[in-house]
């Protein structure tokens, strides 16, 4: 797909994604990456100016948003402020025309779904930031969309409630064998709760694989420097991406040696910057797997590594 | 209902505009006129207009909603808003300026000129002036002030602040009073400069816009002596308001009620009618006992209380002094601006 | 037991804020109890200390069939004023706010300005274009006058709504498998409903008070109240004049209070 804006700035520039039913996909990337204009299109906000979108075989291009039965849920939620929990939920089914009775009967299971049971007659304004969170999920996954579109949706809760929202969303997504597209710009989120991860950048595809892969085999730089903490080392005109936990520190054997510069304590671990006698800098994740390492910066080290952990990186 | 009124009101305008004679046989004619409001108002309505309407066969459309010149110069001259337009003289000659109004009406088309006194229709009126009151000194009888005799008195120092007059550029009252001030203190109604002199010498005095203002700062004793029309001030008589009226000795100023015609009205024939309607002696007698208005026609005969102090007869309607509109509004941007000024100061 | 209470330490920007609020609440109150005074007091004129209380003011108004057409006249006229405007003002701000229209600057401007206009031009250039065009000066050509220097609030508060509108509410509503009208009826409507209504209470207001514009489309025996009292009041400066203005302050602020019960100004979006 391709996506033009004001026929200046490409938003979306060929893009093709292969999502299989009943998988979590997230689209990953920086802000501008395109990856929101991706989910308007498959939504139906948004025309691509070419290429096709098809779902389950069904080429929906031409189809108009509220025939194209997804379910979605937005940063803002977007619930609406004027009707009740019980409402906005049942809104989807409305439309549906769907019989009153049942319509209750599944307002009432999807509120049960997300926790939320009780609170059928509140306003919107009403709820907690993750309250609204859960009913806006409630009145995506109650019309039953094969696919639910999910545009950062955790990205206005505090992190201990993100947290929790994550894990819920992943067991919600697993039990209802529903496909979910999630756009993030949150690398952690990504890895922890997608089953693949389309990392874009300047509205392409930089890669798509599950999380290890993105993680460990990064294809390109873009992609080793956006997810985690990297090393690039450059070597005869190649660059290789070294994750800093697969540094060794070492009294024999170094390959480098250097001077402890900084020593960040990260709870689980602690990373280390080393400056090389050549001047280059080094990320070192030292784990605290026995008793707490005590480097300090002005330590010299020994730094060591084996050649397959250093990934080489196209281009 | 006052919608189907209106509607009703609208078709015979568009009849008469599109001017298709079936139509117009078929309606009675229209008389478009201005007039005034309050008892005036009820009057014409109440009686004086329905019987013109009974014994000429016509509507009468009385517009009593000002400002009836800046809307007759808004509308089409050969089809004007109006067919009669009633106001003071001041507008009248502001009109004729501008084709608005018609020059001068004889007895030939209004014959009841026959009978009026000269001031109806001397060359100080375009149209014909039906009434009039006369502009002097109204004031408190509880004060313990002397009826004043000379406009003169109204500089007394002890009236400082309690004097009260009008805005000048909006009240032909206070454009009287000007003229008046010129005649009093120098050498006649055009003498500005004296005018000017003298209405500085009046300061602190309070300044009204309408007319009606006056007698109520009158009643309400916010003023001990101001300018007024006779009118103002005899239409609480019996009322026992310590409020009276004084006729200066250099004389009393006209504030006439003039009709006049427009040019492009289609019913000429029916507008004549009406003002020489207005002139008969019996809506005269009327009207005059009701607003107190002295009459232009010499033959009405009021009721002994009114004639007492009307001008009703020959002597009296002989102190009456009526201003050279036409010069004055020649000069009354440079009046009102210099007077504005002089009175901020 | 009484532990020393924690004295709030005087604070000076509150109370310049306090003594503000205040003296504009005064400047807003006064002439209103002026004009009851005026109403209420037997004298023909204001006269304080009043000289007693009597209801011949407002006797005389409510008998006064001149009065009590204008008044009719009035409150029909703003009732037609209020439903059109909120229509058109309604239907412009969508557009403006929504339409992409070229030149969207220039449009808002060119709707706003009747609003620039000294109204009384506006009443005068209707007035003259009225009897070129051979209408003569049909009421409903004073409710037009009126819906026109109406508009502009109506487009003004339902803007402020846009403006503030999230959009993707109906996204939402459209991806729960609402069409484009119903996303109209279901969510826009409702959610800038306060904002319209607030411009329609504006305009009925600025209709039932008009004036200006007012003085030359009014027709003989077919004037509205404010024209009516200031044509009364050159002639008959009496308390009738305080008690039409007390009964007219009164009715607007029941038409407002009425249609807020009604509707619901109270917004759940900030206007």
């Amino acid at each position: 797909m391709t996506k033009t804006f004001d026929g200046r700035v490409v938003a979306v520039d060929g893009v093709t994604l292969d999502i299989a039913a009943g998988e979590f996909f997230s689209l990953l990337g920086p802000s501008g990456c395109g990856k929101t204009t991706s989910l308007r299109m498959i939504a139906g906000f948004e025309r691509p100016d070419s290429g096709r979108i098809h779902v389950g075989g069904r080429d929906i291009t031409d189809v108009a948003v509220h025939k194209r039965d997804m379910g979605m849920v937005f940063q803002s939620y977007a619930l609406f402020p004027h009707r009740t929990v019980a409402e906005n939920v049942a809104f989807g089914l409305r439309m549906r025309e769907i019989a009153k009775s049942e319509i209750e009967r599944r307002v009432k299971a999807a509120l049960a779904q997300v926790a939320l049971t009780g609170l059928e007659t509140r306003k919107p304004s009403q709820l907690s930031g993750g309250q609204q969170q859960r009913v806006a999920l409630a009145r995506a996954l109650v019309v039953e969309p094969p696919v639910l579109l999910c545009d950062e949706p955790l990205g206005a809760l505090d992190r201990k409630l993100r947290q929790q929202m994550q894990f819920e969303l992943k067991e919600l997504q697993r039990r209802l064998g529903v496909t979910l597209v999630f756009v993030t710009h949150d690398q952690e989120e990504a890895l922890a709760m997608s089953d693949r991860i389309a990392v874009m950048n300047h509205g392409r595809v930089e890669q798509v694989g599950a999380p290890t892969e993105i993680y460990e085999r990064p294809r390109t730089r873009f992609v080793a420097d956006f997810i985690g903490e990297i090393n690039i080392l450059e070597e005869g005109g190649r660059a290789r991406a070294l994750r800093p936990e697969k540094i060794r520190l070492v009294a024999d054997g170094a390959r480098v040696s250097g001077t402890v510069e900084t020593a960040n304590f990260l709870g689980g671990s602690t990373l280390l910057r080393v400056r090389s006698g050549d001047g280059r800098s080094f990320l070192v994740r030292e784990t605290h797997a026995g008793e707490r390492a005590s480097r300090r910066p002005g330590d010299v080290v020994g730094l060591a590594w084996s050649d397959s952990d250093a990934v080489l990186l196209e281009g | 209902m006052i919608k189907r009124r209106t509607v009703l009101h609208g078709t015979v305008a568009a009849a008469a505009m599109l001017g298709a004679p079936s139509i117009l046989h078929a309606q009675t004619k229209t008389l478009k006129i201005t007039t005034w409001g309050g008892k005036w108002g009820e009057i014409m309505k109440g009686t004086v207009l329905p019987a013109f309407e009974k014994e000429f066969k016509c509507t009468v459309q009385a517009d009593q909603a000002f400002p009836y010149v800046p809307k007759l110069q808004a509308s089409p001259k050969n089809d004007p808003l109006y067919d009669v337009l009633h106001t003071n003289s001041n507008e009248q000659w502001n009109c004729v300026v501008q084709g608005l109004v018609l020059d001068k009406i004889s007895a030939k088309d209004v014959p009841n000129i026959a009978d009026v006194y000269p001031w109806s229709v001397s060359d100080k009126i375009v149209g014909v002036a039906i009434f009039t009151s006369a502009i002097g000194l109204g004031f408190r009888t509880d004060k313990g002030l002397a009826k004043p005799s000379s406009w003169k008195d109204l500089a007394d120092p002890k009236l400082a602040g309690a004097r009260g007059s009008y805005i000048i550029p909006v009240n032909s009252l206070g454009q009287c009073h000007l003229m008046m001030l010129g005649k009093v203190y120098g050498k006649g109604l055009q003498d500005l400069d004296a005018a000017y002199k003298a209405l500085e010498q009046l300061k602190p005095i309070k300044l009204v816009d309408f007319t009606g203002q006056m007698e109520k700062m009158l009643l309400a004793g916010e003023v001990s002596m101001g300018v007024i029309h006779d009118s103002g001030v005899y239409r609480y008589d019996g009322q026992n308001q310590p409020v009276d009226f004084a006729s200066p000795s250099e004389g009393v100023l006209a504030l006439e009620q003039v009709l006049n015609v427009t040019p492009g009205s289609k019913v000429k024939e029916l507008a004549f009618a009406y003002i020489d309607y207005m002139l008969r002696p019996d809506v005269q007698k009327l009207l005059a006992e009701g607003v107190w208005y002295s009459t232009a026609n010499k033959k009405v005969k009021l009721d002994a209380k009114y004639d007492a102090k009307l001008l009703t007869t020959e002597a009296k309607v002989a102190t009456l002094i009526q201003p050279d509109w036409k010069w004055y509004n020649a000069r009354k941007e440079d009046i009102d601006a210099r007077v504005t000024r002089l009175l901020r100061g | 037991m009484s532990a020393p209470r924690n004295r709030q330490p005087f604070d000076i920007g509150r109370a310049a804020y306090l003594a503000v609020n205040g003296l504009m609440l005064f400047f807003l109150l006064v002439p209103i109890a002026i004009v009851l005074v005026f109403a209420l007091n037997p004298t023909p004129y204001i006269s304080f200390p009043p000289v007693g209380v009597s209801l011949r003011w407002f006797q005389k108004f409510f008998a006064g069939a001149d009065f009590m057409n204008a008044l009719t006249l009035s409150l029909w006229v703003a009732a037609c004023v209020l439903v059109l405007s909120v229509l058109i003002g309604g239907a412009c701000a969508l557009a403006l706010a929504r339409g992409h229209l070229p030149g969207r600057a220039f449009l808002t401007a060119f709707f706003m300005s009747p609003l620039m206009l000294p109204a009384i031009l506006t009443g005068l250039a209707l007035f003259q274009a009225y009897l070129l065009a051979g209408i003569g000066r049909p009421v409903w050509g004073l409710i037009m006058a009126h819906t026109l220097v109406a508009v502009p609030y109506v487009i003004r508060t339902t803007l402020a709504v846009l403006h503030n509108f999230d959009r993707r509410i109906e996204e939402a509503a459209a991806v729960l498998g609402a069409g484009p009208v119903r996303v109209f009826f279901e969510v826009t409507l409702p959610l800038i409903r306060p904002g319209v209504f607030a411009g329609g209470v504006f305009a009925f207001i600025v209709s039932f008070d008009q004036f200006p514009v007012s003085l030359f489309l009014v027709v003989p025996k077919g004037e509205t109240l404010p024209v009516v009292l200031f044509n009364y009041m050159k002639f008959d400066l009496d308390g009738a004049i305080a008690a039409a203005s007390m009964v007219s302050i009164l009715l607007a602020l029941s038409v407002v209070l009425v249609l807020e019960r009604l509707i619901g100004l109270k917004a759940y979006v900030k206007l």
